[in-house]
C-alpha cells in the first residue's frame, strides 16, 4: 500500500503474509471416489462377466466424462432426441436415487416445471447422454431423497439457466442439513417408519404417531450377519484397476 | 445379462455366454445314427474323470481329451464333419448370426396347477371353503375319464428348453464370450447348448460363416471384440440425430 504525506512518521515494518500452501496432493489423495455402480452385487455370478462390463464401463468413460455425483446434488443432463428442435433435450434437477449395477446403472432428476412435478430417470452410460453437469454439489443426509415428492414443491423446484456454483477441487463435499418440510398426509410411502430411516424430514406429526411408527422398528437388522456386506476390499481393488485404466 | 445400445440409441438386454474347453469327442456316420446326416459329438467343461465309469471314459480317452461336464450332440452335413479332438472357440459364430439356445431350465420342485400351469384360481372371499388354489373341474360328466396329459401338480422345471432366434451381438476372442441377444433358459453358470437356428425365416442370414469351424492355429488373426454392424461400440462418441 503506498504511503500519503499525511501518514504518521515512518511505519514499521510488515513482513508480508505468509503464503497459504494447500497441500493438494495430501488432499487429493485421501479422497477416492468410486462410483457405486462399479461394485459388483453379492451373488453367485461369474467374476468375468464384471470384469467385461467394467471394462466397457471405463471404455465409456475415457469418451465421455461422467462426474463425480451423489444424491443431492443438481445436475444438468443433455439428451439426443430425434423429436426436439436442435435434437437435443437439457434438463436440470436434484439427483433423488441412484440404482442399478453395472452398465445398466441409472439415475433420478426431479424437478418442478410449471407446477407439475417431472422426474427422469436416466441410464449413466446409455450413448444418448450428450453432457452431464453439475450444477452445484451437495450432499444430503440421506441415500434416498424420494420423500421429496410428499414434502412442498418449493424443495424440488430449481431453475432451469441455473448457473453452475463454483467448487475447489480439494474441498470437502459440504452436506446439507437441511430438514424439509412435507405437505399434509397421506403421502405416498410411511416415511416416518424407521425401515426407511430418513434424518432430512421435519416430522410434525403428533408425538403419539412418532411413537407408533417406532413399532414397526426392527433392532435385529443391524446384527443379521448374513446380510452383511463388506465391500471395502473389493472397493480397494476395483479403484486401483479403474484409476489405472483412465490414467492411460 | 447387460444391456448394449444399437447406434439409433436403443436398448436391448443381452446375455452372455462362456465357451469353456469345448472339444468335440467323436463323429457318429449317417448309417449309425440312423437319419439323413451324421452326428457330431461335442464336449464342454472340463469335469474331474474319477466320479464316472470306464466305459462312459472311452470316448474321452479315443478323443484325447479331459473329462467334459455336458455332451451334445449336433446334426452335420457331410461337408462339416470335424476330427474328434479339435478344440472349438467362441470365434466360430459371428456377429449377426441368429442361434437357439437349449438349456435346463431352474428347477422350481413341486409346484401347483397356478403356478406350473397358470390357472386362475378361485375367488379369496365369498363363502369359498378351503379352495383358492385348486384346478377345479378336471373332467366332463359324458367323457366319464380322465383324458392323459391333463395339467395337473407336479414337478415343474428342470428340463430341457430352447429358446429360437437369438441373435449374436458381439464376440470375444480373447475370453471366448458370446453376447447373444435376449435371455437364455437356465440359472446362472448353467451349461448350454448353442446352436445355428432352424427357423426357416433367417435360412438366409448367416453369411460366410468360418466353415466347418474356426481353428485356432490357422493364419487368420481376429481382432479381440467382433461386433456387429449395428451395434454402439463405446470407442465411439455420443450418438447424436442428423
Amino acid at each position: 500500500a503506498c504511503r500519503m504525506s499525511s501518514d504518521v512518521g515512518p511505519a514499521k515494518f510488515q513482513p508480508p503474509p505468509k503464503p497459504v500452501v494447500i497441500d493438494k496432493q495430501r488432499r487429493r489423495e485421501e479422497r477416492r471416489f468410486l462410483s457405486p455402480e462399479f461394485i459388483p452385487p453379492r451373488g453367485r455370478t461369474d467374476p468375468l462377466k464384471f470384469y467385461m462390463e467394467r471394462k466397457d464401463m471405463i471404455q465409456r468413460r475415457k469418451v465421455f466424462n461422467i462426474p463425480e455425483f451423489y444424491v443431492g446434488h443438481i445436475l444438468a443432463v443433455t439428451t439426443a432426441d430425434p423429436y426436439a428442435d436442435g435434437k437435443t433435450n437439457r434438463f436440470v434437477g436434484i439427483c433423488i436415487q441412484r440404482g442399478g449395477k453395472g452398465l445398466g446403472a441409472t439415475f433420478v432428476l426431479r424437478n418442478v416445471i410449471e407446477d407439475q412435478g417431472v422426474e427422469i430417470c436416466y441410464e449413466l452410460y446409455s450413448p444418448r447422454i450428450q453432457e452431464i453437469t453439475v450444477l452445484k454439489l451437495e450432499k444430503r443426509l440421506d441415500d434416498n431423497l424420494m420423500y421429496l415428492r410428499d414434502a412442498l414443491p418449493e424443495y424440488s423446484t430449481f431453475d432451469m439457466n441455473m448457473k453452475p456454483v463454483s467448487h475447489l477441487e480439494h474441498e470437502e463435499i459440504p452436506v446439507n442439513k437441511l430438514q424439509v418440510r412435507m405437505k399434509p398426509k397421506p403421502w405416498s410411502k410411511r416415511w416416518e417408519r424407521p425401515k426407511y430411516n430418513i434424518k432430512g424430514i421435519k416430522f410434525e406429526l403428533p408425538e403419539r404417531k412418532m411413537k407408533e411408527a417406532q413399532k414397526w422398528k426392527q433392532p435385529w437388522l443391524e446384527f443379521d450377519m448374513l446380510r452383511e456386506y463388506d465391500t471395502s476390499k473389493i472397493e480397494e481393488k476395483i479403484w486401483r484397476e479403474v484409476s489405472e485404466e483412465l490414467k492411460k | 445379462m447387460m444391456p448394449i445400445w444399437t447406434k439409433s440409441g436403443e436398448k436391448h438386454p443381452v446375455t452372455l455366454l462362456k465357451v469353456q474347453d469345448c472339444h468335440v469327442l467323436k463323429y457318429i456316420s449317417k448309417e449309425n445314427s440312423d437319419g439323413k446326416r451324421a452326428m457330431l459329438l461335442v464336449g464342454g467343461k472340463n469335469a474331474s474323470p474319477f466320479y464316472k465309469s470306464e466305459a462312459e471314459m472311452k470316448i474321452f480317452r479315443e478323443a484325447g481329451v479331459p473329462r467334459k461336464q455336458k455332451v451334445a450332440t449336433f446334426k452335420v452335413t457331410d461337408d462339416a464333419i470335424i476330427k474328434p479332438g479339435t478344440p472349438l472357440y467362441a470365434a466360430h459364430f459371428r456377429p449377426g448370426q441368429i442361434v437357439d439356445v437349449t438349456a435346463k431350465t431352474i428347477g422350481k420342485g413341486f409346484q401347483g396347477v397356478m403356478k406350473r400351469w397358470g390357472f386362475k384360481g378361485q375367488p379369496a372371499t365369498h363363502g369359498q371353503t378351503k379352495t383358492h388354489r385348486r384346478p377345479g373341474a378336471i373332467s366332463t360328466n359324458k367323457v366319464a375319464r380322465v383324458f392323459p396329459g391333463k395339467k395337473m401338480p407336479g414337478k415343474m422345471g428342470n428340463i430341457y428348453r430352447t429358446s429360437f432366434g437369438l441373435k449374436v451381438w458381439r464376440i470375444n476372442t480373447k475370453h471366448d464370450i458370446i453376447y447373444v441377444h435376449g435371455s437364455v433358459p437356465g440359472h446362472t453358470n448353467c451349461l448350454v447348448k448353442v446352436r445355428d437356428t432352424k427357423l426357416p425365416v433367417y435360412k438366409d442370414c448367416n453369411k460366410n460363416p468360418p466353415f466347418p469351424t474356426f481353428f485356432a492355429d490357422g493364419d487368420e488373426n481376429l481382432p479381440e471384440d467382433l461386433y456387429d454392424e449395428e451395434m454402439f461400440q463405446f470407442t465411439d462418441p455420443s450418438v447424436t440425430y442428423a
